[in-house]
């Protein structure tokens, strides 16, 4: 070695007093571009975790995981995306499909830590410097990875629907079918939401795949009335649907519709495949509405013999006497409780429990009772001359009509209530030819009726009076006709905070006179063929049976379910009662299956 | 009545008679679940007398002088008979139209004496009784006017 490679490390220091070519901390001085994917922000509050992002990736780089802070959140899974930021190729795409347009990327880049586990995080929940950067990448305005309106189902002008009881709603074609299951992001928050939790996304998936037998295999895991529900089911699964925030959510109603239209009710049992085995056990029903027959339908696949009880010499209880046929024609109805009876059960028609038969008889004589006898009392209105032969009641309409009887209702009506048995009832007396006034004492946002009831029934013609509180009921001239006497109310603010209550305005008078009043303000149930001592012994509050687990009441053997047993008072529900009550009553008969070995 | 105690006593004595009488109805209450509401309504009328009570021996003041909103439900409805097998909705109206009733006793007894420390303690009454009016009318505004 000579001297100069021995001096030489030496001589290299005098470039530590020199100005270095690199730059320190450059981003410092460098900021992303004002659109620059950079690191990822999450508005977990507008986040619903539909999980769009994470099945969207191609790198795998987001998983959806539980945040405490959102579970039972209303239309909201729960779960967040957590990023895997040696995965992530920054791509956007998770913000493009973002449902809620929550997800988005700031334009920050940088991010030095010694800990490469901080490189896996879950926006918006761990706390992040670039969590409210104003610059970075979002969606264009208007840009959609999927069609934001839903396909318009092809509906009877009002001109035409109000001409007969033909179903208003036309059906999809298979092509409208398949473009509409394209929006579905399969995310599965209404599976959560619907009362008889349907498998939704996969069913929807078999119209993509053109495979309508697995649909509707899928559907009757949960539900037995598919062709019912596909289209008077009040929906609650289109309610939290995420494609419905930024747009309009996917037609769930419709396209299970759509599903059962394709499959002839012949193909059934060769489709469903339903092996019965026999149990030796048998349970009573009373009650063939939506509710019984989902847990004739269950029971039976269970192999009980079920009998069911109906007082009305057809089955389907209110979707018969109350659904009016252009929301649901009866072949359709027939098509879903057809195919139950094909099972095996026996359907009692015409046999009321308490007369033809006593309760406690049916109690001895079977294994369980399932007790599904809805609401079938029309509440009255208890206002003055409310007895006059012209006031009917919006029940008893529908019944008549459904059975083909006429109502009697001449040209001029006013319907009382804003539930969907006025909508029904209005839209009836449409049909039936004569001009609709319907009296609502709030507002017509406060109506509990579907909305799209509503706004089908202002649009054949109904006339609303929205915030009219009836008060009396007066005999006119003509014996034909009668009179109402009505105020007009103002909405006040509840003391207690709940919703605003209507007040009437005394001084603000009107009397019409029409030749009927329909009166459709409530119904109630009826319990009396119950004695006061079985009465007793069950759980009833307004009414209304209070179930325990597995629809279970206080005497073990009785289960309740539906209308009668549940605040929602809709099919869909009733239907759930009916498959819970049909897992409870196979708890009580076969308890060796249930306990644990 | 002359006295403020007299008058008090007259108004415990009417709401321990409410009470006893929807007891007795809850005793004879045939239609399901109809026993149980009426014993609430017989525990209300009885946390109405505590109250009055409690003013009477000073522990609490009356209503003060406010506005109760007055839904004016039971004003239309027609009378109902407090037979055997009474339904919830007729229990409620009853239930309105007793309040009512004692509502306008109070403000009829209060319109007819002068200014005076009796008439305040009408006045009071009588913004107890539109209270527990306002109370069961809400019920019914909530549980029988569901469509309506």
């Amino acid at each position: 070695m000579n001297l100069k490679d021995l001096l030489s490390p030496f001589f290299v220091w005098q470039r530590a007093f020199e100005k270095p070519y690199t730059t320190l901390r450059p981003t410092i001085d460098r900021p992303g571009a004002p659109a620059y994917r950079g690191f990822h922000i999450n508005v977990s509050e507008e986040c619903v975790g539909c999980g769009s992002c994470h099945a969207i990736c191609q790198n795998q780089a987001i998983d959806m995981v539980a945040v405490e802070e959102f579970a039972g959140r209303k239309a909201d899974s729960g779960l967040r995306p957590r990023f895997d930021y040696g995965r992530c190729c920054w791509c956007g795409l998770c913000v493009d499909i973002c449902t809620a347009g929550s997800l988005r990327m700031s334009n920050e880049y940088a991010w030095i830590t010694e800990d490469p586990t901080e490189f896996h995080f879950t926006a918006g929940v761990d706390d992040k410097p670039w969590q409210n950067n104003e610059l970075g990448y979002r969606r264009a305005e208007g840009y959609h990875l999927y069609p934001p309106k839903r396909i318009e189902m092809d509906m009877l002008s009002p001109d035409e629907s109000v001409q007969s009881f033909e179903e208003v709603a036309r059906g999809y074609s298979e092509e409208q079918a398949r473009k509409e299951a394209d929006r579905c992001v399969e995310c599965g928050i209404c599976v959560a939401t619907c009362p008889a939790h349907m498998d939704v996304p996969d069913y929807i998936h078999s119209i993509r795949d053109g495979d309508y037998e697995k649909g509707l295999q899928l559907m009757y895991r949960t539900n037995p009335f598919p062709a019912t529900c596909g289209r008077i089911c009040t929906r609650r699964c289109e309610s939290v649907c995420p494609v419905g925030i930024l747009g309009e959510p996917v037609a769930i109603r419709w396209l299970k519709r759509f599903i059962v239209d394709q499959v002839d009710a012949q193909d059934y049992q060769r489709i469903l495949n339903d092996r019965i085995s026999e149990s030796g056990h048998r349970v009573a029903i009373i009650g063939a509405g939506p509710g019984g027959l989902s847990a004739a339908y269950y029971l039976r696949k269970n192999g009980h013999a079920v009998t069911v009880f109906e007082a009305h010499e057809a089955g389907g209880g209110m979707l018969r006497y109350g659904v009016p046929s252009y929301r649901l024609p009866d072949d359709d109805l027939d098509k879903d409780i057809d195919y139950i009876v094909s099972l095996g059960v026996d359907i009692r028609y015409n046999t009321r429990i308490g007369k033809d038969i006593d309760f406690e008889q049916l109690l001895a004589d079977y294994d369980a009772v399932f007790l599904s006898t809805g609401l079938s009392v029309p509440s009255n209105m208890r206002i003055q001359g409310e007895q006059h032969a012209r006031v009917l009641s919006g029940l008893q309409v529908l019944a008549d009509v459904a059975s083909g009887r006429d109502p009697g209702i001449g040209s001029q009506v006013a319907v009382i209530g804003g539930g969907n048995v006025a909508m029904d009832a209005a839209r009836v007396s449409r049909r039936l030819g004569a001009d609709v006034t319907l009296l609502y004492r709030r507002r017509i946002a406060d109506m509990p009726a579907d909305t799209e009831e509503i706004h089908e029934s202002q649009e054949e013609g109904c006339h609303f009076v929205p915030q009219a509180i009836p008060v009396e009921i007066i005999a006119a001239d003509n014996p034909q006709q009668v009179s109402i006497k009505w105020g007009e109310a103002e909405m006040v603010p509840d003391p207690k905070g709940g919703r605003p209550r209507p007040v009437l305005q005394e001084d603000r008078m009107h009397t019409d006179t029409y030749d009927c009043i329909i009166s459709a303000i409530g119904q109630g149930s009826d319990l009396d063929f119950l004695s006061k001592e079985i009465q007793e012994q069950l759980a009833i509050e307004w009414g209304k049976f209070t179930p325990a687990e597995y629809q279970q009441s206080a005497l073990k053997k009785i289960f309740v379910g539906g209308d009668v047993a549940n605040r929602t008072a809709d099919a869909i529900s009733a239907i759930e009662d009916g498959h819970h009550a049909a897992r409870g009553i196979e708890r009580l008969l076969n308890p060796d299956k249930f306990t644990a070995k | 009545m002359n006295t403020v105690d007299e008058i008090l006593d007259y108004a415990i004595d009417q709401e321990q008679q409410a009470a006893d009488f929807y007891a007795d109805l809850a005793g004879r209450a045939e239609k399901a679940g109809m026993k149980d509401i009426l014993l609430e309504f017989a525990a209300e009328e009885q946390r109405h007398k505590e109250r009055l009570l409690a003013v009477k021996t000073g522990e609490h003041e009356l209503t003060p002088e406010q506005e109760v909103l007055d839904l004016k439900i039971s004003d239309y409805l027609v009378e109902v008979e407090t037979t055997d097998d009474i339904s919830y909705q007729d229990a409620l109206i009853v239930a309105m139209k007793r309040e009512r009733a004692a509502y306008e006793l109070y403000s009829d007894m209060a319109a007819r004496i002068p200014e005076s420390n009796l008439r305040e303690v009408f006045v009071g009454l009588a913004r107890e009784e539109a209270k527990h009016k306002l109370f069961f009318e809400s019920e019914y505004d909530e549980r029988v006017l569901v469509d309506n």
